[in-house]
Formats: C-alpha cells, structure tokens, sequence
C-alpha cells in the first residue's frame, strides 16, 4: 500500500506541449517528488484556485481531475490530458509560468516486474500511464504495445495501431488484436488501461488464457485520497466481493478480481 | 494554535473552540495531513449503521455546473468494525472532539448503537442520520416524520449525556416543525442540511450520471436552501443548531452565523480545496476580531 501522505502543493508549470486533437502535456519539475511517483500512480490537479482568500467566494471553482503520470525523468514531471469536460477544458487553458495545484503521488501503481513477456494494451487516454510504465519496464522485460483510438488524432507511438475508422493502423477495436499477439509473443503478463468496455474485453481474453492481467481503471473522483468512497469498483470474486476505492486500492487492480459485469 | 476565546461555541453541552466543522463522510484521518486539526471544533466521522452497508453500484459521483451529487448508499463497515478498527485510530490521532455519526433502520436498532457507542471512550457525541429508510413504517425516512423524530430523540436522550445532534433531511414539508420535534424529544443540537434530492443526465444519449438516478446534491447550488432551513429552523427552536450546505467560503460561514447557526460544516468544500477548514476559520476570525465581536454576538441577528 501506498504509505506516504499526501499533501497540496502548488507547482509552476515550466512548459506545455500542443499534441494532435484535444491532447496536451503540462510539465512540471520537482525532484524530490519525483521520487516519490511509481508508474501507475496519478495526481489530482486543478488550476490553481483556491476558495475562502477571494474578496468574494461566489465563483464555481471546481473538483481536482485524477490525471495519471505520463512521464517522471529526475523530476521533470508531465500530466498527458485530453481534454473531455469543464475540468480538463480549465486544464487546457493553462500555460507555462501558470501555477498548478497538485495532491499526490495517489494510489497504487502497476507491480515493476522483470523477466516477463508483457503486453500493453491502451484506448485513448489511457496511454499516458502505460508510457510511463514502459520506460520503467524496458531494460528488464520484452514488451510488445497496443494501442487503440477512436481516430487518427488518437493515435500515439506504440507498436501496433487500431482505429475505429480505420483512419490509421489496423480497423477495429484494439482488443481485436490481443488473443494473437499473447500467442505469437508468447506473452505471460498485460497491463491494459482504456475505457472501461476494452478492459473488460481485455480481462476476458486474459483470464480465458490464464494470463496475468493488471488493469488501470478510471473513474470519477471527488477527494482522492479514500474519503468520500465516490470512485468506488466491484473487486473480489463472485460470492465474496466489496466496493473498492480506485483512489486508494487502486487505480491498478488485478483484472480478474474486478467484477466487470456489475460495472 | 492558541484557542480563540471569540470563535468559542457548543452544540449543548460541552465548550467548543472553533466554530467549523465538517460534514460527514466528506472528512477524514487523511485530511489532517493537509492542515492543523486545532481548526476544527469538533470531528465528525463518517455515517455507520449496524451491520456493514456495501454502498450503491457506481457511478456514484456528478459534479454539475454548481455542487456534486453523490449517490455513496452510505458505505461502511458496519458498527462492530468501527468500534475495533477505525474508533481506536480516531481515539489516538484526535486532538478534538470526536462526532459518532451513525444511523439505523428501527428505533429500537438506533438505541442498540447508542448503547454499544456508550461503552467507548472518546466520543464528544453522536450526530443522527435521519435520513434514512424507517423499516417500521413502510421505508419512509425517520426525518420526514416530526412524530417519528420525536420519538426517536426521546428514546436516545435519557441514555447518554453527550451531544446528541440530530441531523435532519432537507426533503420535508416543514423542517422547523421536525427540529422542535427533535429538540422537545432531548435533541442536544439540531444539524441541517443533509444533501437535497439531485439528478443529472447526459443530454447526448439520455443516461443517467448516477447509476441510482436521483443522488444527494450538494456545495454551492444548494446554498440558499440550506440558509433559509437554517434560518427557519433556528426560529423554532432554542438549541444550538449545526448549519451546513455549500458553504465554501467564510463569507459563506458568516451569512449561516447571521440566520442562526452556532457552529458550521464543511462538506463537499473539502473536497474542492482541502485548505477550506483553515481558510474559513481565519476568514470567520479576521472579521471578529476587525469589529471587536464575539461569534456569540452574531449567531441569530440577521436583520430583515
């Protein structure tokens, strides 16, 4: 489990980087807390804004978005964020210079392995997490990376690319491509994070084959640090199962212990 | 922190030292990592009922244009599990009083957590969740009943002599008449608001946001309903009422000191700046000590 407290602080972003569609990098440094993130793990941020020290509290400022780690290099720290609803679209108007309020390293990461066979799989947004997981995999494991999109501005560097519209890479659903791939490559471990249909087909696939399957689910937060139990999942097994909180015993989850047909 | 004797104030019995609270199940041990707990007049931990509650199938959250609706289904471990796990923590990590919110699906059923509650030390008092489903009479929440809501206060009171907060639903006809209920059956304090009834749907397929369909709304839109039950509730009873219901800001806690509360939560506010506490409290002191006021002087005097 995941000991270290939390806190807020409030970092300045050093650079931001434009990417296809509504996709941006916000990028912040901080060594010392770089060291304390683990690949999987993701912070909650916001733009700055905070309440009570207006003149006047009657704005709407609004909840943190849980936004996983893309890349942490000696704590050059990046945030790789689409935007979907009013909280990223205030992330999106950010700039360098401009202060990020942050609570984290959150939860727990996917488990570091060496020796194994692995297999990536990602739908949208959910490659950024994976991209930092390879980087800590790579000189230890061969790793094959799928990735899937809705469209060619969904598309990022990987190993095999699916569309939806066929626009780039191979057409169809991304878990298409999965029950080969564990054949040939001779795969012995997934880590999957997409929306939350692909991860589910993912597990089925992988639970079919008896392959060691760990997932990174999503889901809406309010406080992120297992307060409010908002962001609960089904985890256990059929007879015997409990909401789990994605903020605190996860976001990583064994996949077979998620009950995907009650999500 | 040295206490300040102008942001002294009780809920009945016992004395004080900050007038914020929070609301429960927005608060726990984990928010003390953001800030000094001394901020805090009391704690109020999270609902618990009897037997454990696995809580609603998600989503469970919204956040809307103004507040969150929730939709949690009161999730926890059950009452025998707070009393060997989570209690022993709360006792050794608080400095302040401690709240023991909880609820039940009987009368007889809320007397058998008081008492069990009544064995432990550490306990400042209890907060009543009375806004859940009465098994007795046909499902319907204790808190929409004054006749039920007295008989409920009436049956805890003689048992204890700490705080015995009741803490009444917003979805009712008439909540003065249910607070004087609550007061004339031993209530020590009356808290208001819990969450209002909410909904959202996605206009593009038509799904509900919550996979319950109506949840508990909360924060800033329901600010003005939560000032006007306060300030009705506070015209019909004399116990110190425990306001709660979007306030964010100290000029928020100030305007619920104005209509009649004594002392205020913080909920959803939590969530949206983990500092809030702190925040309101300097905020709430800043203005008495600029106009040489005691919070007592306030409480109840707002002008038509």
């Amino acid at each position: 489990m995941n000991e270290i407290k939390p806190g807020l602080l409030q970092r300045a972003i050093y650079s931001r980087e434009e990417l296809s569609g509504d996709y941006f990098i916000l990028w912040i440094w901080d060594e010392a807390l770089g060291k304390l993130c683990r690949p999987g793990q993701f912070f909650e941020i916001r733009a700055h804004a905070s309440l009570g020290d207006a003149e006047d509290s009657r704005c709407l400022p609004k909840l943190f978005k849980p936004i996983s780690i893309y890349e942490n290099a000696g704590g050059r720290i990046g945030f790789f964020i689409k935007k979907v609803g009013s909280g990223t679209a205030s992330l999106a108007k950010l700039k360098a210079g401009d202060t990020l309020e942050l609570i984290g390293p959150l939860g727990n990461g996917f488990p570091v392995v060496s020796g194994r066979r692995i297999l990536l799989v990602s739908g949208g947004i959910g490659y950024p997490p994976l991209w930092y997981l390879q980087k800590e995999l790579i000189n230890h494991n061969l790793i094959f990376w799928l990735h899937g999109g809705a469209g060619q501005s969904d598309v990022f560097p990987c190993d095999e690319v699916w569309t939806m519209d066929g626009s780039f890479g191979k057409q169809g659903m991304v878990t298409e491509g999965i029950a080969n791939l564990l054949n040939d490559k001779k795969i012995d471990l997934v880590f999957s994070c997409g929306p939350m249909p692909m991860l589910a087909q993912c597990a089925a696939i992988c639970t079919n084959l008896r392959i060691e399957h760990y997932a990174s689910l999503e889901a809406y937060m309010a406080c992120g640090i297992g307060v409010c139990h908002g962001c609960a999942v089904p985890i256990g097994n059929p007879d015997k199962w409990d909401y789990l909180r994605v903020c605190k015993e996860g976001p990583v989850f064994k996949a077979e212990e998620v009950l995907w047909n009650l999500m | 922190m040295e206490p300040d004797v102008r942001m002294q104030t009780d809920l009945g019995r016992q004395k004080l030292y900050s007038p914020i609270t929070v609301a429960s199940g927005t608060f726990d041990l984990e928010n003390l990592d953001f800030f000094d707990q001394e901020f805090l007049g009391a704690f109020v931990s999270k609902t618990i009922t009897k037997q454990p509650k696995v809580g609603n199938p998600p989503p469970r959250l919204y956040e809307t244009e103004a507040g969150l609706i929730n939709s949690i289904g009161l999730q926890n471990p059950g009452l025998d599990s707070f009393i060997s796990v989570h209690l022993p923590r709360l006792r050794q990590q608080l400095k302040v009083p401690l709240i023991v919110s909880f609820s039940g699906t009987s009368i007889a059923e809320f007397q058998e957590i008081l008492e069990q509650l009544e064995d432990q030390e550490g306990i400042a008092g209890y907060e009543i969740n009375v806004s859940c489903p009465n098994v007795e009479n046909e499902g319907i929440a204790f808190g929409v009943d004054p006749k039920v809501v007295y008989e409920l206060s009436s049956a805890l009171a003689p048992h204890t002599q700490r705080e015995l907060i009741i803490k009444l639903s917003p979805n009712v006809t008439d909540i003065a008449k249910i607070a004087l209920a609550a007061e004339e059956g031993g209530a020590t304090a009356i808290a208001l608001i819990n969450t209002i009834w909410g909904m959202a749907i996605d206009h593009r397929n038509g799904k509900s946001r919550i996979k319950k369909g109506i949840g508990g709304y909360s924060g800033i839109g329901i600010k003005p309903l939560a000032l006007a039950l306060t300030y009705k509730a506070a015209q019909s009873v004399k116990v110190p009422i425990l306001a709660m219901g979007g306030i964010y800001g100290w000029q928020d806690a100030l305007e619920f000191f104005w209509a009649g509360a004594s002392m205020v939560a913080l909920g959803t506010a939590n969530f949206i700046d983990p500092l809030s506490v702190p925040k309101v409290y300097k905020g709430v002191q800043g203005f008495l000590a600029e106009r040489d006021l005691y919070l007592g002087e306030l409480i109840g005097k707002c002008e038509l």
